[in-house]
């Protein structure tokens, strides 16, 4: 029997196929979360209105990856360019991909004063606890004792600081109506509700919505695809998988 | 020994072991009582991107360790040629994989050109890890090094991956001596049979039905790790990187969809038929 299969197969509609096979390493985490970020985009059918700003890193490597625009922009100011996106049109749908080192080491006060304004965004910050295109350097991310090229002994707490939290130092200064959630790419159908929640935050009620997903990073971290996820249930104790929800008083 | 200056390129794709020829062969020659010089040239840290190391060795002492022409530039892979193009002259001679490399890619007059067909050689007899070492092997004999003070080089470098597997060691040295031994091909050379073909592989039964296309698989195997049945393994076809690609047990699936949630580069997908 001879059929005709679409060689669009498993794609989401609104990915750039020929920008095929991606630019990311086997085995990314970033790839898969971008894949479902897909879906999300094809079932709110925002494909057409949707902008997307990336950042220096691994991220940008994206820069083709949809058929919708894409905004390249300097080192940690993703955040910066997708808030001035949105103000000048109102219209759009702005999200904006980092990774840890953009969101939340050299441009953390971006972030911080686009969640104190209540900046209607989506951002999104991909967490795989190092400094990856550069060569797996240690980030303040990095859990303790994590061996990186930079921590060749485990990453020391006393110096060097435990594990950066962004989603819970958002939440105390965010609005009542943000979106704070942290996801894993080891659990794609939470991940894909997450995804659509942090969109859907930004059309309706007009506000901050903000994701963090931990990703693996099987080149850096050296790993084949069963340690790669065992290090990732590692991550995960780490930094707890949820929606952060504000204190009522 | 001739007074001049050598230059040589050695260049593929990040992961296939670049770095380590390049390494071993520049130790090799300085303990033959050479003047040498190892350059490489890093883009991000990716597998799949062009990985290129720049050797120099005379009997001088060397004063710069780029160069723009090359004497001797050896490739390994298909997409590591624009990278590479800019530093062949006429007097440049080319060595290639004539596995996975056509060579009337490479521009250059018949009779400069050379080629071992490496990956062929690494997959049938000793995996595929162990291309590099093959090809080291061949050099070691285009350059006349002595072939075992080069292996003592290679596992004082490789000293860490050996400890971790015994069977690493004997594989590793196999491909060495293989390689070695190997006559290159000239003007004749054999087809590039480990190129991904442009197809999609369908299988299917009377309830459901599997599509993989090894063009865009990578091999990273997470889907192999998350099949909750275990009807996927490893299979003999070439994937994008030249890895190997998953092949699936219909019978076995149970459609469950875990495969395709997983995939990072949307290359499986398994359907119920209705």
């Amino acid at each position: 029997m001879t059929k005709t299969i679409d060689k669009n197969f498993s794609m989401p509609k609104c990915f750039n196929e020929r920008s095929k096979p991606s630019l990311y390493c086997p085995g990314c985490g970033q790839s898969i979360f971008l894949k479902h970020l897909g879906f999300i985009i094809d079932d709110l059918e925002i494909q057409g209105k949707t902008t997307l700003g990336i950042d220096i890193g691994c991220s940008l490597l994206a820069w083709n990856f949809f058929n919708f625009d894409i905004v390249q922009t300097h080192h940690g100011r993703s955040v910066p360019v997708a808030v001035g996106y949105k103000l000048s049109n109102k219209r759009r749908i702005v999200m904006s991909i980092m990774g840890d080192g953009g969101g939340y080491a050299i441009g953390l006060q971006s972030l911080l004063h686009a969640a104190f304004r209540n900046n209607p965004i989506s951002v999104f910050v991909l967490n795989n606890t190092g400094y990856s295109m550069t060569g797996g350097q240690m980030a303040p991310t990095s859990i303790p004792g994590e061996i990186t090229t930079t921590s060749p002994s485990g990453k020391d707490p006393k110096n060097s600081g435990k594990a950066f939290h962004g989603p819970e130092l958002i939440k105390q200064i965010s609005d009542n109506s943000a979106y704070i959630a942290r996801a894993s790419v080891s659990n794609p159908i939470m991940l894909q509700k997450m995804i659509k929640k942090t969109l859907e935050n930004q059309i309706k009620n007009n506000s901050f919505s903000f994701l963090e997903v931990l990703t693996p990073c099987p080149t850096n971290w050296k790993t084949t695809a069963s340690e790669s996820f065992n290090f990732l249930s590692k991550m995960e104790k780490e930094f707890p998988i949820g929606e952060m929800t504000k204190n009522e008083k | 020994m001739k007074n001049d200056l050598t230059k040589i390129v050695i260049s593929g794709e990040g992961g296939q072991g670049i770095q380590t020829i390049a390494k071993v062969l520049a130790e090799s020659f300085k303990d033959s009582g050479f003047y040498v010089s190892y350059i490489p040239q890093f883009g991000p840290e990716q597998r799949g991107a062009p990985s290129i190391s720049f050797i120099q060795y005379s009997t001088k002492e060397i004063k710069y360790p780029r160069f723009y022409k090359a004497d001797y530039l050896i490739v390994l892979r298909e997409r590591a040629i624009p990278a590479t193009t800019t530093f062949i002259n006429s007097k440049t001679k080319v060595i290639f994989d004539s596995s996975t490399i056509r060579s009337n890619i490479i521009k250059q007059s018949e009779n400069k050109k050379e080629a071992v067909p490496a990956t062929k050689i690494a997959y049938e007899l000793f995996g595929e890890k162990n291309l590099n070492l093959v090809i080291l092997g061949y050099l070691t004999k285009y350059f006349s090094l002595n072939k075992n003070d080069v292996w003592k080089i290679i596992s004082r470098n490789l000293k860490k991956k050996f400890a971790k597997n015994d069977k690493l060691e004997d594989e590793a040295k196999k491909a060495f001596f293989y390689g070695y031994e190997i006559v290159a091909e000239k003007k004749i050379f054999s087809k590039p049979t480990f190129k991904t073909e442009k197809r999609i592989i369908y299988t299917k039964n009377d309830k459901r039905e599997a599509i993989i296309s090894p063009e865009l698989c990578k091999g990273c195997g997470i889907c192999i790790e998350k099949c909750p049945v275990g009807a996927l393994k490893f299979s003999d076809e070439i994937g994008v990187y030249g890895n190997r690609i998953p092949e699936i047990d219909i019978d076995k699936c149970i459609a469950c969809g875990n495969c395709f949630r997983f995939c990072p580069d949307c290359a499986i997908k398994v359907n119920k038929k209705k």
